[in-house]
């Protein structure tokens, strides 16, 4: 008898494991970041031709400084990053006029057709530059693509997303930069 | 000078044979392996940095070379990571606060489960030791029946044992 409960109990216990795994919904985006409240990584990179008249042939993060901007790390090989584009470009479209908008193209060694290819599809309006070496996305402490970085305008990270950002996502924390 | 050359010669050498990738690791100290050892690669599944091939895997592996030529210890090495990425990036956690259980509770386990197990024996041993009270009433019907079955099995042997002729082996009988 006491044999019988004690399979039960670990039979029991495995099932009820087994149904928290299948039944505790999406993963959690907000991974905490060490660069929270803190001032972001500064970088100089060089930036895509059709920005160029705008921003110059290279974007140094510190001729912006004083703006709330929004800081978002893609690759042309990643599936979730064409999923979240349209997304990032309304939101340009919408706050582009307070926030900087900025794409970074990481984790990926000199891809610029594909870059190009990628930034084209979605007609960015919002300038966006190469992070040939992904140096910049260690700085930043990137576990991969996309993530995206919500800067106060006084340069401190208010939040980090892991993973495809949204509509809903994006408002939430744009607005936030803008209180 | 000397090792640089050496080593631009070798990489060359490498570049050819193995190609660009493996190239570079061979511009690599032994000691970049021994800290990437110590470090997660962000973007793999249960891999350092040493053992990955995977892009910023290797971009780390420069930083680490980069930062030893600057003179950098292990130790501060370490922390430029650590200070991007947090504690997450470090493969043995430190030992402090929370993480301190993880190196704690592995020895608690063992030294819980090696008391628990030297006690079990002990009283095992104990039971084994011990002598039973039993009622002198039993004890009595015990020795009753021992005398009993003593006195019952000496009676059958001296039944059953056989004189020297019963124990010589009979002849076969002749045929007819």
């Amino acid at each position: 008898m006491k044999r019988v409960a004690v399979v039960v109990a670990i039979v029991g216990g495995l099932t009820a494991l087994f149904l928290f795994g299948l039944l505790r919904g999406a993963p959690d985006r907000n991974v905490p970041s060490n660069l929270l409240n803190r001032p972001v990584p500064t970088f100089d990179l060089p930036v895509y031709e059709r920005y160029q008249a705008e921003f110059g042939p290279r974007l140094d993060l510190a001729d912006h400084a004083g703006r709330p901007m929004v800081i978002n790390f893609w690759a042309s090989w990643c599936g979730p990053c064409y999923a979240e584009a349209p997304f990032l470009e309304a939101a340009q479209r919408r706050y582009g006029d307070r926030v900087l908008f900025i794409g970074i193209q990481t984790q990926e060694r000199d891809a610029r057709a594909a870059g190009r290819a990628f930034i084209d599809r979605f007609d960015f309006t919002f300038p966006n530059v190469i992070d040939d070496d992904s140096r910049i996305s260690i700085a930043y402490g990137l576990f991969g693509v996309p993530e995206t970085f919500f800067v106060r305008a006084d340069g401190t990270l208010d939040h980090k997303h892991v993973g495809p950002v949204d509509a809903a996502v994006l408002a939430e924390r744009v607005e936030a930069l803008l209180r | 000078m000397r090792r640089l050359r050496r080593r631009l010669a070798l990489a060359a050498v490498a570049a050819l044979l193995l190609g660009a990738t493996q190239a570079q690791d061979i511009m690599l100290d032994p000691e970049v392996f021994e800290i990437g050892n110590e470090l997660r690669c962000p973007t793999c599944v249960a891999e350092s940095v040493a053992e990955s091939n995977a892009s910023i895997a290797r971009e780390m592996r420069q930083i680490i070379q980069e930062q030893l030529d600057e003179g950098r210890t292990r130790g501060e090495i370490l922390a430029f990571f650590q200070d991007r990425y947090g504690d997450w990036i470090l493969l043995s956690p430190p030992r402090r606060g929370m993480l301190l259980l993880v190196w704690l509770l592995p020895v608690a386990a063992v030294l819980v489960a090696g008391g628990g197990l030297f006690l079990l024996v002990r009283r095992w041993r104990a039971a084994a030791d011990a002598v039973m009270p039993v009622a002198a009433e039993d004890l009595e019907r015990v020795r009753a029946a021992l005398a009993g079955a003593e006195g019952r099995s000496l009676a059958g042997a001296e039944a059953r044992a056989p004189d020297t002729d019963e124990a010589t082996p009979r002849a076969p009988a002749p045929r007819p």
